[in-house]
């Protein structure tokens, strides 16, 4: 079928005026870098999960200690090493306080006349599990947040001006990392440690103290990457100042390896912490962390699973959430990935 | 390229120089004496024991005698070990760790690349929650921990591999080197994954796949070779952690290696092990660096080494 | 297309696997550092009767050193005790009996010469072991040049000369002890010495082959070839630093047919969850037990218990950096003595067979001369007692003007030692209303430094015996003493203590009455230290390993008399 168009009338048609202001103009709503990112970052499952995860254990580890009918510093000798025990789950034959002594099944609870529950069980010297366990969260995110932070900003600093202004400041600033990062962290740690107060502040400072190099070399290679390509090129041939160029094209180009090492360097300064617990050198008691009560835990790991459980599940959730919503935020801020 | 070589191993120099000033004096400068019996005996007595390991002169003299000894390649002697040369102890413990240290690596890196490429090729499907899993499992469950498991399920109950010493040979090796492997297994998957997913994203992908190239070609001929170079860079600290890292492996399997010792010797001020050890990781370290530097400029030619750019 | 990708995923996963494997195969074959210990291990079992001589044991921490002058540490002090043998050596009730020694010394009417006669005993080369070997080791200790450290703490006050030889104004070759001829030794003292003989038995007093050391030189005991063995073992396949070695029946040994035990293999396991996993596989004859382990294995069949003699105890400085701590008040003391529940403490959190101190001189350590322990004389002092406690701390706080209280608890940083703080903190400010405790844990090099500069207000310490006799305790804490460190002076328990080494030396009822007088003293009227508890220690033993004898001080272990009966 063939259309006559001579049979349509001439005044159905309009002239379509090319206007070459408009040639420019962006027809989808302008997002800002955010809001973008949020668009994005809604449509992937995981991430959202992750983020309900973590606000769940942030207010748990602020909450709980205050919900459970036990204070995480009191010693009940009486009442060492119980295993869990739910009011309500207890009847299904799980948490009801059973386990091991000296080979046999027993009910523990029965056995040192125990009439009250605990939830995640009791440690060697009859402290409740459940606060403790809160309680060390706390002092772990603190102590991560914290590390990770500093880290950041001090690595993204050092390598982005190592990476972007090169030659001879390069040079000289690699040196610098270079006799640093010879140091093995263990000696500067321990050195760190005899030194100072032991406590947060110090584990702190002594994890930071190297970590930010390994950020640092990454921000390097990664603008070192960047900085000689055609559109940063041609962003300089235009007039731009280093600023602009630093923050409109290469930060965003490399924001999703920062995040992804920074997501990294949360499980890594936790983990640090759990290290220098296992070498004697963490936390000063009674304070707790995450990293000091799965060291005390895996010792006995044959006979009170308890002990490391639930502080591992809680460090587990942690590094999954982190992770997941690292790579979340990975994908929703590659400015490559727009579509 | 010569040239920029020759300078690098002029830094190296200065670098380990900066690195023995900077711990001699930071050791000096903690509190505890390397003589175990210090308090025991009388002052007249433990001078006599200081002369002997030069404790008693000033500072800047044991510094001088020190450096000349480090010239010459002489570690000096270990104070725990009361005959033993600390070259002597470094080189006895150091082959295991080498040993079970290079096998995680290589285990846990190319496991990792693996799991990273499933991740990256199937992005937000099954496999890559699966991978991402995997590596979180080995990043989020300490080494102690970890090895502590695998001995009692994989020795004690199934009996597979022995519980620990070094006596089996390379079985005895196994259980450590796996315990060793999760650190860099997680970082490289995690690592590659991110540049895999970057890698095909980019235009020189879109176009190979627009000339038709099979997935295979892809994947292994161009995302792959391209998404290693971030690698490159963390290997070095890897491989770094792995040596301090055994430590924890080491004395769980009761493995003669030079991780355990290195904090034994520190937890007794025995200066000697802990200078001699420090620079041995730190040479170690340099080098790993250095052959980083140079394999990073060969592998990616859009980065050219510092020294040749003028 | 996608099958085809995952496809070759695998594939690469199998050539990884395989590359591995492969690499293995090659570094089987260079592994080859311990295939001696296995070929032994192999012929021995080939030739096995039904009751094989071979003992598998764990070690804690490596050898440092097999010199008998540079000795310092549990591990060597137990090796040499096993691989030589002095004049006396402790017997399997822990009295020192006469070893090398032939029969008891003649001792001058003034208890300050003994003479020896050495009976006929070999070194494991085959020549004999002469006076001349004790005379050559002893003035080698106090040779400055040797630096050694036990050497002059040993012998300072005890052998003659020792001290001045230490001040530097006498020579080291003076020293009171002189071979007459080849099987006699003339040893001096420099005042009578109650507990010399038992002194005889340490490592320190070991004797060394002159011509052996010399030949040498800077090589002697720098491994297992590098030494010189005269006692019921030998040690082999050690090389100066390593985590294994053995020990081998020595051939030359004068009383080898006592020694049952054909070789004792050695492995330095510093995790005590590996320890009993090696035990539980059967490749350990012998495992210690951490306290978790030991409540666990607490109905164990194979679970033993053996007592230290090791106490633990408050050290309360007096006077940190020269100035008056609240310590300084008795009451303050003597409320931190009587405010914490020893029993809970060792039965809870060590459980490890430790128990209660009420006392300084521990349980089972020294008896008179009917065989009576020292213990039976004071009783308990300083018990737990809640309501005294707080009555003392309120009378101490007037005292001082105050209406609370912070000290600071120096710790080391053990994991028992880390939950023992834990513990004591809780109960003294449970106990003590208006005390706060904080906690410092500090490795051990540390703390002695914080010791020695009197940089502290309270701290956990402990002391291990180094002869048998209450005065290793009791010396502590004279005025002035090199390890009082906290300012504790009380003329009173200077005199008594003093009196047991000089007049009253010759006098043991009356010096036993001197020496319990000084610990009451110390304890219930001065509350100068507070102690906490003495040191127990659980193993899990095969059922067939007999005869281990474990000793109070010195080397920890005796395996001369051990077998092996009833493995198969």
């Amino acid at each position: 079928m063939s259309l006559d168009l001579k049979k349509i009338p001439a005044e159905s048609f309009e002239r379509v005026h090319i206007d070459s202001s408009h040639a420019e103009r962006i027809s989808k709503p302008s997002l800002s870098f955010w809001q973008d990112a949020w668009l994005r970052i809604r449509k992937n499952k995981a991430a959202i999960a992750s983020i309900f995860i973590l606000a769940f254990i942030i207010i748990m580890a602020f909450v709980g200690p205050m919900v459970s009918p036990h204070d995480a510093e009191t010693q009940t000798i009486t009442h060492a090493n119980l295993p869990p025990k739910v009011p309500g789950l207890e009847k299904l034959g799980i948490f009801d306080g059973v386990g091991t002594l000296a080979g046999k099944e027993v009910d523990l609870y029965e056995m040192k006349k125990v009439d009250t529950y605990y939830w995640f069980g009791t440690d060697g010297l009859g402290r409740d599990m459940f606060s403790r366990a809160w309680e060390g969260t706390q002092i772990s995110l603190l102590i991560a947040f914290v590390a990770a932070l500093i880290d950041m900003v001090i690595g993204v600093a050092y390598g982005g001006i190592s990476g972007y202004y090169g030659g001879r400041v390069d040079d000289m600033m690699q040196r610098v990392v270079e006799i640093l990062y010879g140091i093995p962290t263990l000696v500067i740690v321990i050195l760190m440690l005899l030194f100072m107060e032991p406590g947060v502040t110090a584990i702190i400072i002594a994890i930071t103290l190297t970590g930010w190099i390994g950020m640092s070399r990454i921000v390097r290679g990664q603008v070192l990457k960047f900085k000689n390509q055609e559109f940063v090129l041609a962003s300089r041939t235009l007039g731009a100042s280093n600023g602009r160029i630093i923050s409109k094209h290469i930060l965003p180009n490399i924001l999703g390896v920062i995040i992804i090492n920074t997501m990294f360097t949360i499980p890594t300064a936790i983990f640090f912490e759990a290290f220098l617990s296992f070498i004697g050198l963490g936390l000063q008691a009674p304070d707790a962390s995450l990293g000091t009560l799965i060291n005390d835990g895996y010792k006995v790991i044959r006979f009170q699973p308890h002990i490391l459980l639930y502080p591992s599940i809680i460090l587990s959730l942690l590094m999954i959430a982190f992770n997941l919503l690292g790579d979340g935020l990975r994908d929703a801020l590659d400015p490559k990935m727009k579509d | 390229m010569t040239k920029y070589i020759i300078r690098r191993i002029v830094y190296m120099f200065i670098t380990l120089f900066l690195i023995a000033t900077a711990t001699f004096f930071l050791m000096k400068a903690l509190p505890g004496s390397p003589i175990s019996s210090a308090s025991k005996l009388p002052p007249s007595q433990l001078a006599v024991v200081e002369a002997k390991y030069g404790l008693d002169q000033p500072i800047p003299v044991q510094y001088a005698k020190y450096m000349l000894n480090l010239a010459k390649g002489d570690l000096g002697n270990s104070f725990q070990f009361k005959n033993a040369s600390v070259t002597e102890l470094i080189m006895n413990r150091l082959g295991v760790s080498v040993l079970i240290g290079s096998q995680g690596l290589i285990l846990g890196v190319a496991l990792g690349i693996l799991l990273g490429m499933i991740a990256a090729l199937r992005q937000n499907t099954i496999w890559d929650y699966g991978s991402t899993l995997i590596a979180i499992i080995g990043i989020s469950i300490p080494s102690f921990v970890f090895a502590t498991l695998l001995q009692y399920w994989l020795a004690v109950e199934w009996s597979i591999f022995p519980v620990g010493l070094w006596k089996d040979g390379w079985m005895s090796s196994i259980l450590p080197s796996i315990a060793l492997a999760m650190g860099p297994l997680a970082t490289a998957s995690r690592f590659i994954r991110t540049e895999m997913i970057e890698v095909l994203s980019s235009d020189y992908i879109t176009l190979a796949k627009s000339k038709g190239a099979n997935g295979f070609e892809i994947a292994f001929k161009h995302a792959f070779r391209n998404a290693l170079i971030p690698l490159i860079t963390v290997l070095g600290p890897l491989a770094a952690g792995l040596l301090t890292g055994s430590l924890v492996i080491e004395q769980i399997f009761a493995i003669p290696g030079i991780g355990e010792q290195f904090v034994k010797a520190i937890m007794s001020n025995d200066f000697s092990i802990i200078m001699g050890t420090t620079l041995f990781f730190s040479v170690f370290l340099i080098v790993i660096i250095f052959v980083v530097d140079v394999l990073y400029g060969i592998i990616d030619p859009r980065i050219r080494l510092s020294g040749g750019s003028k | 297309m996608k099958n085809s990708k995952l496809a070759w995923l695998i594939s690469l996963l199998l050539f990884v696997a395989l590359f591995l494997a492969a690499c293995g195969g090659d570094k089987e074959e260079s592994t080859d550092t311990t295939t001696d210990t296995e070929d032994t291990d192999a012929t021995t079992e080939e030739v096995a009767t039904d009751e094989e001589q071979v003992l598998n044991l764990i070690m804690n921490a490596e050898i440092p050193t097999m010199d008998s002058a540079l000795v310092t540490d549990a591990v060597g002090f137990d090796l040499l005790n096993n691989v030589n043998e002095g004049l006396y050596r402790l017997n399997q009730d822990n009295v020192a009996e006469p070893a090398i020694s032939d029969g008891e010394p003649t001792i001058s009417e003034d208890g300050l010469v003994y003479t020896f006669t050495i009976r006929d005993a070999n070194w494991s080369d085959g020549s004999p072991v002469t006076a001349n070997d004790f005379e050559f080791a002893w003035k080698r200790a106090m040779n400055p040049d040797t630096a050694s450290e036990y050497g002059p703490y040993m012998m300072d006050g005890v052998i003659k000369n020792a001290t001045e030889i230490m001040e530097g104004s006498m020579e080291y070759t003076e020293l009171g002890v002189k071979a007459l001829d080849e099987k006699t030794l003339e040893v001096t003292l420099e005042k009578p010495t109650p507990y010399f003989l038992s002194l005889m038995s340490f490592g320190t007093f070991l004797p060394q082959k002159e011509e052996f050391v010399t030949a040498q030189g800077a090589n002697y005991a720098k491994n297992s070839e590098a030494v010189l063995y005269n006692g019921p073992f030998t040690l082999a396949n050690w090389d100066g630093t390593g985590l294994s070695w053995q020990l081998l029946k020595n051939e030359e040994y004068w009383d080898k047919d006592t020694v049952k035990l054909t070789e004792i293999n050695y492995d330095v396991v510093k995790e005590p969850g590996t320890g009993v996993n090696l035990y539980s596989e059967g490749q350990k004859d012998k495992a210690p037990l951490t306290g978790e382990f030991a409540m666990q294995y607490a109905a164990d069949p194979d679970l033993i218990h053996e007592s230290e003699t090791s106490v633990f105890y408050f050290k309360y400085n007096q006077e940190r950096l020269g100035e008056k701590t609240p310590l300084a008040n008795v009451n303050i003391r003597e409320a931190i003595s009587k405010a914490f529940n020893k029993q809970d403490l060792v039965d809870v959190v060590l459980a490890n067979g430790s128990v209660p101190a009420n006392y300084l001189i521990p349980k089972d350590f020294t008896f008179d001369t009917d065989g009576n322990d020292f213990r039976d004389v004071n009783g308990d002092m300083a018990e737990f007692n809640a309501d005294e406690a707080k009555a003392a701390f309120e009378k101490g706080l007037s005292d001082l003007g105050v209406s609370e209280l912070q000290i600071e608890l120096l710790n080391g940083d053990t994991e028992s030692a880390k939950k023992t703080g834990e513990y004591l903190k809780n109960q003294l400010e449970t106990n003590l209303p208006g005390l706060t405790v904080k906690l410092k844990e500090v490795p051990f090099n540390v703390r002695l430094d914080l010791d020695t500069n009197q940089d502290y207000d309270m701290q956990i310490a402990g002391w291990g015996p180094d002869y048998q006799d209450p005065y290793t305790f009791m010396n502590l804490w004279l005025t002035g003493g090199g390890n009082n460190k906290m300012s504790f002076s009380n003329a009173d328990y200077d005199k008594l203590v003093s009196s047991s080494v000089n007049e009253l030396a010759l006098d043991p009822e009356a010096r036993w009455q001197a020496l319990a007088d000084a610990e009451k003293l110390l304890i219930e009227e001065e509350y100068g230290i507070g102690p906490i508890y003495q040191r127990g220690l659980m193993h899990l033993q095969k059922p067939y390993v007999k005869g281990i004898v474990a000793h109070p001080f010195g080397g920890d272990y005796s395996y001369k008399w051990a077998y092996i009966e009833g493995k198969n």
